[in-house]
């Protein structure tokens, strides 16, 4: 480390705790790094800034978005976890199965979790409550669950991690599949295990074969939604993008013609909310490029790669620590910022350690979207805290449980890697 | 007197804003699903659809930035205002001047990188839009968000004024 690589990031530390928007923190600490250390003019940021948006790789982010905000201001969503419900509800503890089941379901459709908090917990937390659930645990379960809509492809971290690795970004969707359904399944098996013998629960009757096929019936045009996302991509019909602005078209389509539940006035004020909130995310990427620009220009990410070659020689450390950076970071930082920022960071030390890029990939979208719910800092936590009236701290014990569940999975997703890697392998999107 | 005049600004905004993000995303939602339909349908892609697209990433984003500070979304890093939450409004009026100078700064550089590109004469390669009339936004958005971050600093002021006058009655 010199004395230049400690200004930058005291720099960026400083912005970044002053509550100046994240972009703002990134475009000043490369301006402010451009006029100290180099002798490049401010215009060539500018147009960093302005280049970095000239993508068509990040349409899909925009799409995305607006595909979860026509599902949420529809009537998806509530099909999605009625038929999650009809699947699992007659189980002991079922209804709190319905709910990761059905923020599993959202999120293969939505990229984010912040949607997914507020669209699934403020109709899952209420009814958890209302059939005897304890508070603690509706919290704990509403809290962590959104991050599958991270985990879960399409994932708004991959896309920017295959943007700057140039990793196929349908392989590393594939890789998410197998953490995001272990994910459900230990949690279900955790609700199996606590609400086994507890009465107090309101446990709802089998449901006939009759009553199931309606459920399903009524849910089928929101089913196909992410069959149309995956099987376009997978069986190679679509890219990516075309996939995206497909689920768009018809999840309009059949929120306005075949359930009838928005109106046409309704499509305009969807599309501005979700060019809004896409742009509160690409406009971090232009600044992270701006960013990256001084990094590269410093040579710091290969200072940083002999610093750590140095210092660490095992492959299993080498992930541990990783792991335990990744979540801190993402405890503080957005999903967006952080991939953007640290993967060019990481992805030079990665062959010496012989880890696929594609690997790596994954294991940073699932730490920075347990970041998410990690007490005490996790986004997640002060939203729920705020729909349920709890503070912190109650939040925080709720979460315990369900964030030790999606560790283990990372713990295995981290020191297993063939088993999240022969799928992308399978379908022949890695070597 | 300000109220009015901001107010007055906040609709040219607010209508320039919403009808440009609305236009611009689908246009590029049609371009895009037409597109599909003709390489499957007709074995045919529009050359030009790509490029349409980027231009309206650029556009939205920037021009959503915009909408973004008037309705507070911006993201930012708030552990230190969850810690200390009486930091909440000088943090505030830090962030808001630095956008401020951001704001500054996109349109003195916007204007100078306009400036270049209508004195080479640029244009983009499929359909030979001239690049100024695309960098324009640079200024164009540095103004916008001048103006919302300084409504933004009003409704702050206004807010902080209507606590005092609370507490002392």
């Amino acid at each position: 480390m010199e004395t230049s690589d400690i200004i930058i990031l005291s720099i960026l530390l400083g912005c970044m705790a002053t509550y100046v928007p994240v972009f703002m923190c990134l475009f000043f600490t490369a301006a402010l790094g451009f006029v100290i250390f180099t002798d490049l003019p401010l215009l060539l940021l500018a147009q960093t800034l302005f280049r970095s948006m000239d993508n068509f790789a990040l349409v899909v982010v925009l799409f995305f978005i607006l595909c979860g905000n026509i599902m949420t201001a529809g009537s998806i969503v509530e099909k999605l976890i009625k038929v999650a419900n009809a699947l699992v509800s007659w189980l002991p503890g079922g209804l709190g199965m319905a709910g990761v089941l059905a923020c599993g379901l959202f999120g293969a459709i939505s990229g984010s979790t912040v949607a997914t908090v507020v669209a699934l917990g403020g109709f899952m937390i209420p009814a958890l409550i209302k059939n005897g659930y304890p508070e603690k645990y509706t919290i704990g379960l509403m809290t962590t669950s959104p991050n599958l809509g991270v985990i879960i492809p399409p994932s708004i971290g991959m896309i920017l991690f295959s943007m700057i690795s140039n990793v196929s970004l349908e392989g590393l969707f594939l890789t998410g599949f197998l953490p995001g359904i272990m994910i459900m399944f230990g949690v279900c098996v955790y609700t199996y295990v606590i609400f086994r013998n507890r009465t107090e629960i309101t446990r709802l009757p089998v449901p006939n074969l009759r009553e199931t096929l309606a459920v399903l019936k009524e849910g089928f045009w929101s089913l196909m939604l992410p069959v149309i996302i995956f099987g376009g991509i997978f069986s190679g019909a679509f890219t990516a993008n075309e996939a995206a602005v497909v689920a768009c078209v018809y999840a309009f389509i059949v929120e306005i013609f075949i359930h009838k539940s928005m109106k046409l006035n309704q499509v305009k004020e969807i599309t501005i909310s979700s060019a809004v909130t896409s742009a509160t995310l690409l406009i971090i990427v232009a600044g992270a490029t701006c960013f990256g620009r001084l990094l590269t220009l410093e040579s710091i990410p290969g200072r940083i790669t002999e610093t750590v070659l140095s210092a660490i020689q095992s492959p299993m450390l080498f992930l541990f620590a990783m792991n335990v950076l990744l979540l801190f970071v993402g405890m503080f930082m957005d999903i967006i910022s952080a991939t953007m920022i640290l993967g060019p960071v990481f992805l030079p030390m990665l062959q010496a350690f012989d880890i696929s890029w594609m690997h790596f990939g994954l294991i940073m979208t699932v730490n920075l979207a347990i970041g998410y719910c990690t007490p005490p800092m996790g986004v997640s936590l002060y939203i729920t805290g705020a729909m349920a009236n709890r503070n912190l701290i109650y939040v925080s014990k709720a979460v315990i449980p369900f964030i030790i569940i999606q560790m283990l999975v990372l713990g295995i997703i981290t020191y297993m890697p063939d088993m999240v890697l022969w799928l992308p392998k399978f379908f022949g999107y890695l070597e | 007197m300000i109220e009015k005049i901001l107010g007055f600004l906040d609709k040219i905004l607010s209508f320039f804003e919403d009808w440009t993000l609305f236009i611009a995303v689908m246009v590029a939602l049609t371009a895009l699903f037409v597109n599909v339909v003709l390489r499957y349908g007709f074995n045919y892609t529009l050359a030009w659809s790509e490029e349409l697209v980027r231009e309206v990433i650029i556009y939205t984003t920037l021009i959503g930035c915009s909408a973004a500070i008037k309705q507070r979304k911006m993201i930012k890093i708030d552990a230190s205002v969850q810690l200390l939450p009486k930091l909440k409004v000088p943090l505030n009026f830090f962030s808001n001047l630095v956008t401020l100078i951001f704001a500054y700064m996109m349109i003195h550089y916007g204007w100078l990188m306009v400036a270049m590109q209508v004195r080479t004469h640029q244009k983009t390669i499929i359909m030979q839009i001239p690049l100024a009339y695309l960098y324009a936004i640079l200024p164009v958005m540095g103004v916008l968000m001048f103006v919302r971050t300084l409504q933004v600093i009003y409704q702050d002021i206004m807010e902080l004024k209507g606590n005092d006058i609370e507490e002392s009655s």
